[in-house]
């Protein structure tokens, strides 16, 4: 019954979406408002559907429906209702089910909010919005149905994927993940219809900035979450290997990231619309092709949903995506060049456009190391690995060179900067830099890396700091306010600039994480007896003993624990663990990680002999990670600081030309 | 500020970045059997991982791999050699770095090339001069008026 | 054709090769890798064997052989060609010889396999350290290698054997089997 209803539900949305493509197009070409109203509604009816289809897969999951071959792969009878429920998202299917969620509800709240705006542009938003929509409720009715029933109905599933049920962040990174990915549909829909329109003006840059940076805050938390719950769960220390399908996720976060920065400079000055144009087309493409690495089967990952019959679907619609984006982009392309003319060389302006150079050769790069076994394969036949010391090598001068213009570049006057501007902005901070940077040297710190980060930081922090302290002091004295008031103040009616400080902040902070826990890790390998103890840094690590039992939340998986006691910096007990599961060949690996500001001790269990309780662990030290996590945190609250709507009064200079408005309308007007 | 401060700061900062590039360079030449062995397991693919090198990997593969880079590295053999002990196993798909030097040149190639089209267009399209250059306000005043402009800087 | 009708280009220029190169990944497993052995000599291994004894590839010389890697956690691959191997055995046992090699695996867990699954009858050895699959480079199990008379590799196959994927290796070390 309730399969039923949600299959129902799923061909109920692909028809509302199917409508709402039609109802929007006819809308703009002719006019007509009650169309758009009626396709308006469709949207909301698919967004509705999708919710229906999404509560009948949790349903079924939760009472262990077997009859419906998701539920039969993915769950079993001992599976815990927390893990059932988040297994909506765990397959092929089921995740195909909840992005369409995602998307209608996009799609929904942008047509809803802009319904009385933006008469010329609307439409046709709605027209491209509802057909994304109608792109995967067609998959989900065609080659994904996540509703198909299997018969006979067999008394036992196959249970969740082992790596995705000992960690409650399977709960947290893909749905932040995909709020990205489907937002980042609503300013493709603006752009496509700004060009054919005809309407790229300040009015949309506006729109597409905003409804750029709000995906990009879950796409960027999404991203961190995916590397966060990657080091607690796998068990080999790390938090990022360049696997084809985490390159997948981080390419649309720098094109937008690019976008965001060049759009400033948009704003600016005019000019370079076919560039912000061409941002925002490729950022939803590279979606797109993130989710087709990951369905198809053509690039092995560790992500990779199984090979199956959805990978030419979403090839296609990739081709059709960017076919018609392109050919709108080129057919326009008169109407888009020529713009305002570039100050001087060393500016803000020129540090923003050096960014983005610099963000796209990232994009390239990744691009290329993820495309490049695909295409050797094609052209020679040969089969090559593009792996992290390449992508390391390549990536971590460019983002050194971020790092740096993150700095200097807000720092710097939008017009020419003199070399008075250059000199009161940057010594101090440079000076600070060099000092810190010696210290460290003398104090016994070699690792050239965490130096030049550290003295990176520094310096950039260093002109941060300046800038904020500079405003701040200004505003205090001209107004007399005390220091910490001015600041917030000042942050307050600047919330793009404070929150870009935010951000950068957090990128910062970042860094230095990224920085130090991989320059200054430290690792070993020991084999204890029970009793024995081992050193690591300033850690003693005592094997106490070795226990196999089942799970008392899934008594289908047996665990193979050894309990371990350890002294330093952090003291206590940790235990750590291997998992049979039964329908994985191999033990999962269940790390222990003991976090602290400082550092992390991090314990996995490699082998262990219950006969004698002797255990093999690898030891891991690993500094100031924690500090990654925090600085992602700091990036999307700076970021959702930056966008979150300012309480406007009525300018003075405009006429009145209605009727004084209530008290509640005037307070409230928002900008876009 | 003198407006020397700035060179020499700047002075200072390359002369430190220098040092350290040549003490780093130094060290990575005369490179101690261990940090060789851990370095090229952090080149090589663990056979039955998805993606991971050899020195990250926890399965057996990885492990006698690691034995055996280490068993080559103290018989005298020189990287390249260890590299083609295994390539010669499984194909150059089990080395991460690929040995073509084009797949390394064509990233930086790429966007050094793009920042210098950048620059060059700057240059020639330079406009009209800003606040801060040939104009007869004090240093302080100057100074001021960026300061309150700059906070009315959304 | 002006400049400004060449920009039209642009979209072919883009769309095509993005296409096509994506195309060409379907229909292929991204995890079977091409040997560099084939060609080449067989790599040289000495080993105990699952019931006790000693076995070296010196032995084998002489006659075709055939190295099959495998698990008892490898399901249901391992499972699925294990009676394609037996059946193979049963045949051409006379003039080929069937050697099976444990992947990262416990003698005990090996011995339960083929008491459930049937043993064929020929020999398997253990690879206590991996340095066998290493030597043949092999990636997951099960992997199986065709070594003709000579000691040379001929064929190799990733992932389980059918049938007529075994009649075609055999074909080329074994003269007279029908591919």
């Amino acid at each position: 019954m309730i399969p039923t209803i949600g299959h129902a539900a799923i061909l109920v949305g692909l028809a509302l979406s199917a409508y709402a493509v039609v109802a929007y197009v006819l809308a703009a070409r002719g006019g007509d408002a009650r169309l758009s109203v009626s396709g308006r509604r469709a949207v909301i009816g698919s967004f509705v559907a999708a919710g229906i289809g999404c509560a009948a897969m949790m349903i079924s999951l939760l009472a262990h429906d077997f009859s419906v071959l998701y539920v039969a792969r993915n769950n079993a009878t001992t599976t815990p209702p927390f893990i059932s429920a988040i297994s909506l998202w765990a397959a092929l299917e089921g995740s195909i089910l909840f992005w369409a969620l995602l998307a209608t509800g996009w799609a929904a709240l942008v047509l809803h909010r802009y319904r009385e705006r933006h008469r010329a542009l609307m439409p046709w938003v709605g027209a491209t919005l509802a057909g994304i929509n109608l792109f995967f409720f067609t998959v989900m009715t065609w080659p994904g149905n996540p509703f198909a029933r299997t018969a006979p109905v067999a008394a036992e599933g196959l249970g969740p994927n082992a790596l995705l049920q000992n960690h409650p962040f399977m709960a947290l990174h893909p749905p932040l993940l995909y709020l990205g990915y489907t937002g980042l549909a609503v300013p493709f829909a603006f752009g496509l219809a700004a060009l054919v329109t005809r309407r790229l003006d300040e009015e949309w840059l506006r729109i597409v900035r905003r409804w750029t940076i709000i995906p990009w805050i879950f796409l960027t938390l999404g991203i961190v979450a995916g590397a966060w719950w990657s080091y607690e769960v796998l068990g080999w220390g790390g938090y990022w290997a360049w696997d084809p399908v985490e390159n997948a996720a981080l390419l649309p976060w720098l094109t937008a990231t690019a976008f965001l920065h060049s759009a400033m400079v948009a704003e600016r000055r005019g000019g370079l619309r076919i560039w912000t144009s061409a941002l925002v087309i490729a950022t939803f493409v590279l979606t797109l092709v993130g989710t087709f690495l990951t369905r198809s089967g053509v690039v092995a990952s560790v992500h990779s949903f199984t090979q199956s019959a959805i990978g030419p679907w979403f090839l296609a619609a990739i081709v059709i995506a960017l076919g018609v984006s392109l050919t709108l982009l080129v057919w326009r392309l008169p109407d888009l060049a020529g713009g305002g003319r570039p100050s001087g060389t060393v500016s803000r302006e020129s540090a923003f456009l050096l960014n983005n150079v610099l963000f796209l050769g990232l994009t390239f790069a990744v691009l290329f190391g993820t495309l490049l076994p695909l295409i050797m394969l094609a052209t020679t036949g040969e089969q090559i690995s593009v792996g992290a010391p390449w992508y390391n090598a390549v990536t971590v001068p460019i983002f050194i060179a971020l790092l740096f213009l993150m700095g200097v570049g807000p720092a710097l006057p939008w017009g020419t900067a003199s070399w008075r501007t250059l000199r009161d902005r940057f010594t101090v901070p440079l000076l600070a830099a060099v000092v810190v940077a010696s210290t460290a040297v003398l104090a016994g710190i070699r690792d050239l890396g965490s130096l030049g980060t550290l003295a990176l930081a520094i310096f950039v922090g260093g002109v941060m700091l300046d800038e904020v302290v500079r405003g701040a002091r200004g505003r205090a004295r001209g107004r007399g306010e005390d220091p910490a008031t001015a600041t917030w103040r000042l942050a307050t009616r600047n919330r793009r600039r404070y929150g870009g400080y935010t951000v950068h902040l957090g990128v910062l902070v970042m860094a230095i994480g990224v920085a130090v826990s991989s320059g200054l890790a430290i690792d070993r390998t020991v084999t204890l007896a029970p009793g024995e103890t081992a050193a690591i840094g300033a850690y003693e690590i005592t094997h106490d003993r070795l226990i196999v039992e089942p799970l008392a939340a899934d008594q289908r998986v047996i665990e193979t624990r050894a309990e371990v006691t350890f002294r330093g910096p952090q003291r206590g007990t940790l235990g750590t663990a291997l998992r049979d599961y039964p329908n994985s060949p191999t033990a999962i690996a269940t790390p222990a990680v003991r976090t602290s500001l400082g550092e992390d001790l991090y314990v996995t269990l490699l082998a262990s002999d219950p006969g004698s309780g002797t255990v093999t662990l690898h030891l891991f030290v690993n500094p100031l990670v924690v500090w990654i996590w925090i600085g992602g945190a700091i990036a999307g609250l700076g970021a959702a600081f930056a966008v979150w709507p300012e309480r406007r009064t009525r300018p003075v200079t405009q006429p009145r030309a209605e009727p004084r408005p209530s008290r509640a309308s005037v307070e409230t007007v928002e900008g876009a | 500020m003198r407006s020397w401060t700035l060179p020499v700061a700047l002075g200072l900062a390359v002369a430190l970045i220098g040092l350290g590039v040549t003490l780093g360079l130094r060290d990575g030449s005369a490179a101690a059997p261990d940090a060789r062995a851990a370095s090229l397991a952090a080149e090589l693919r663990c056979p039955d991982c998805q993606g991971l090198s050899v020195a990250d990997s926890p399965t057996r593969s990885a492990r006698e791999i690691r034995a055996q880079i280490d068993e080559l590295v103290a018989g005298g053999a020189t990287d390249d050699e260890v590299r083609e002990h295994f390539v010669a196993r499984y194909g150059e798909w089990v080395r991460l770095a690929p040995s073509a030097p084009a797949v390394w040149i064509i990233p930086f190639g790429v966007v050094v090339a793009a920042a210098a089209a950048l620059i060059a267009w700057l240059a020639a399209r330079r406009g009209p001069p800003a606040i801060g250059e040939a104009s007869s306000l004090t240093d302080a005043e100057r100074r001021r008026l960026r300061e309150e402009a700059d906070s009315l800087d959304a | 054709m002006s400049l400004r009708s060449l920009r039209w280009l642009l979209v072919p220029l883009l769309v095509v090769p993005l296409t096509w190169l994506l195309f060409t990944g379907f229909g292929r497993d991204p995890r079977v890798i091409e040997s560099p052995l084939i060609g080449r000599p067989a790599p040289a291994w000495t080993t105990e064997t699952l019931d006790g004894g000693q076995l070296s590839s010196a032995e084998l010389t002489g006659r075709p052989y055939v190295v099959n890697f495998w698990a008892s956690w490898c399901v249901p691959a391992c499972v699925d060609e294990h009676p394609v191997l037996a059946a193979a055995h049963a045949e051409h046992g006379d003039r080929l010889t069937l050697v099976g090699v444990l992947f990262d695996d416990r003698p005990d867990d090996a011995r339960r396999f083929l008491d459930r699954y049937g043993d064929a009858g020929y020999r398997h050895v253990l690879d206590e350290r991996g340095r066998i699959s290493i030597d043949f480079g092999v990636v997951g199990p099960p992997e199986t290698f065709f070594v003709d008379a000579e000691g040379i590799v001929r064929a190799k196959m990733t992932g389980p054997l059918t049938d007529d994927v075994m009649a075609r290796h055999l074909g080329t070390i074994l003269p007279g089997v029908s591919r």
